[in-house]
């Protein structure tokens, strides 16, 4: 069970059904543009120096699947 | 320090799985039995070992284990910046840790069950989350419940500074749960709604809120929300965060170039600086007014702990990305108004610490004030033995440069005052100096060669020695 030691807010629970379908649009289409650009080569170096928002693990069982 | 032994560390009540005290001068974690099961996961599991190993969350040790309490001992940061003190840059990578934490915690079958700002803070030029009850377990297919916190936290802060400028942190103070999304979406341009994002995040959700707010009984039914889905949530605020910028940016104006003296005094104002201090053999130093840290990084390599302030936004953040950019771990940079410090905000008074009480308890060995004094005695018209007892308060040593009455920069500041200019006839050296040894005394004096400055070196009465 969760705690609910925060008021969460009603609206905000309900509301990421929708900010996910529209976060769900807006990620697929910059795949596809991320595609195109890297093709025609129009790539921008990052200029942010905070790296990914995934965490890299070295021995993550789930790289191993092929063996 | 004299502090009661088990005192309760005044940020510290929100949540009831356990709270932070001090044990003597030592700062530790009591866990409660009510969070005993996640800890135990989240510990066993390896989540911590990996968060710790990657520098994502404060490292920790379990000090003690009984069935009443669990004991921890965090790793120990010198010094904790609030929202309200960080830059855009700053500000924009806590918003990304905390999003990198949740989407890893949920990879893992964990949640981040809050999303406070506060819950970031840097250390060792970088992020870092140093609330280790923050973790709670995932149930398949519920919404993310500190979504809207990091709305009003991160998210809402970060757009509203693009279209406001890095002042609009400062609202932060006054908001302690962050800017309510109401005030966020009627702040934001027309315009905004346009964007897919920030119509989803900020007015919609705003819009719900307020259909909402009458579920007194919480009552109404919340909707799933796949793992995916949530993903989709988390990558896309990245990616709108990390591309998000500053709408007012000037580009770095390079402060340096305006200085009103030569390269040679400049460089020696810099020797200067290096010999007294590496003579003090500071641990910690602080330059107030520092800019993007030029003067601070002459004696970075032989300080363990270099705290920078600025009252510019814009030097603040450029001082971050060198740090960044050098891989410098013992500087830390963050915005601070001389005449206007962040006070203590939140419940008492004391949940959020003012920078005074933070300055004091952290007790730098040596404070730079370098080209400070007359903006603080000719723009905020504070008097020397004022602005004396303010470095007095948590300085050891004070090296302060005084711009003489014919310096163009103090000329300049003087002028302005038009008819009230014989107002300002105290501003000299020997009002200075008794200003200042009301509440030091001098140890050092010497003019930089080729300017009309003069740099002087104080030590605090009362400390001995």
């Amino acid at each position: 069970m969760i705690f609910l030691y925060f008021d969460a807010g009603t609206g905000a629970m309900i509301v990421q059904g929708l900010v996910a379908a529209a976060a769900g649009i807006i990620l697929f289409s910059k795949g596809i543009m991320y595609k195109v650009k890297s093709f025609l080569g129009l790539m921008k170096e990052e200029e942010d120096t905070y790296d990914s928002i995934d965490v890299e693990e070295k021995d993550n069982g789930a790289n191993d699947k092929g063996k | 320090m004299t502090r009661e032994s088990n005192f309760a560390h005044q940020a510290s009540f929100r949540d009831p799985s356990g709270y932070m005290f001090y044990d003597g001068a030592i700062l530790r974690r009591a866990i409660n039995p009510i969070y005993f099961p996640q800890y135990t996961k989240l510990k066993e599991t390896g989540f911590f070992a990996t968060l710790i190993d990657k520098g994502l969350l404060i490292s920790h040790e379990e000090t003690s284990v009984s069935k009443e309490q669990i004991i921890l001992t965090p790793e120990k940061i010198p010094f904790i910046t609030n929202p309200y003190e960080w830059s855009f840059e700053q500000f924009k990578h806590a918003a990304l840790h905390t999003l990198k934490l949740q989407k890893y915690a949920l990879s893992q079958g964990f949640i981040l069950k809050d999303a406070s700002a506060y819950n970031i803070t840097f250390h060792k030029g970088r992020p870092v989350f140093i609330d280790t009850l923050s973790f709670d377990f995932y149930e398949e297919n519920t919404p993310w419940r500190a979504y809207k916190q990091f709305i009003t936290h991160f998210f809402g802060p970060l757009v509203l500074a693009k279209y406001h400028g890095t002042d609009i942190f400062k609202m932060m103070q006054t908001h302690i749960d962050g800017i309510p999304v109401k005030l966020i979406a009627s702040m934001l341009p027309k315009k905004t709604k346009l964007s897919s994002t920030l119509f989803t995040n900020i007015h919609l959700l705003a819009k719900m809120e307020s259909k909402h707010k009458e579920d007194y009984k919480a009552e109404t039914k919340i909707a799933n929300l796949s793992r995916k889905a949530q993903n989709n949530i988390l990558d896309n605020l990245f990616n709108y965060i990390k591309n998000l910028k500053l709408n007012e940016a000037t580009e770095w104006g390079d402060y340096y170039t305006k200085t009103n003296y030569e390269a040679a005094a400049f460089d020696a104002k810099k020797e200067l600086i290096k010999e007294w201090t590496t003579a003090l053999n500071p641990q910690k130093l602080i330059d107030v007014g520092g800019n993007d840290g030029t003067f601070a990084r002459t004696v970075l390599d032989k300080v363990p702990h270099v705290i920078v302030t600025d009252i510019d936004s814009n030097s603040v953040d450029h001082n971050y990305r060198q740090l960044q950019k050098n891989k410098e771990t013992n500087m830390l940079p963050f915005v601070c108004d001389v005449l206007q410090p962040a006070p203590g905000v939140g419940f008492n008074n004391t949940e959020r610490a003012s920078l005074i009480e933070r300055l004091k308890e952290y007790a730098p060995d040596v404070t730079l004030a370098l080209a400070l004094i007359h903006h603080i005695t000719l723009s905020g018209n504070v008097p020397f033995e004022k602005s004396a007892e303010f470095f007095a308060t948590f300085s050891k040593h004070l090296i302060i440069e005084f711009p003489k009455r014919d310096d163009s920069w103090a000329e300049s500041l003087l002028v302005r005052k038009r008819e009230f200019i014989n107002h300002f006839d105290f501003y000299n050296e020997t009002n200075f100096e008794a200003g200042f040894q009301q509440y030091f005394t001098l140890e050092k004096k010497e003019t930089v060669a080729g300017t009309k400055r003069v740099l002087y070196l104080f030590k605090t009465k009362g400390y001995g020695g």
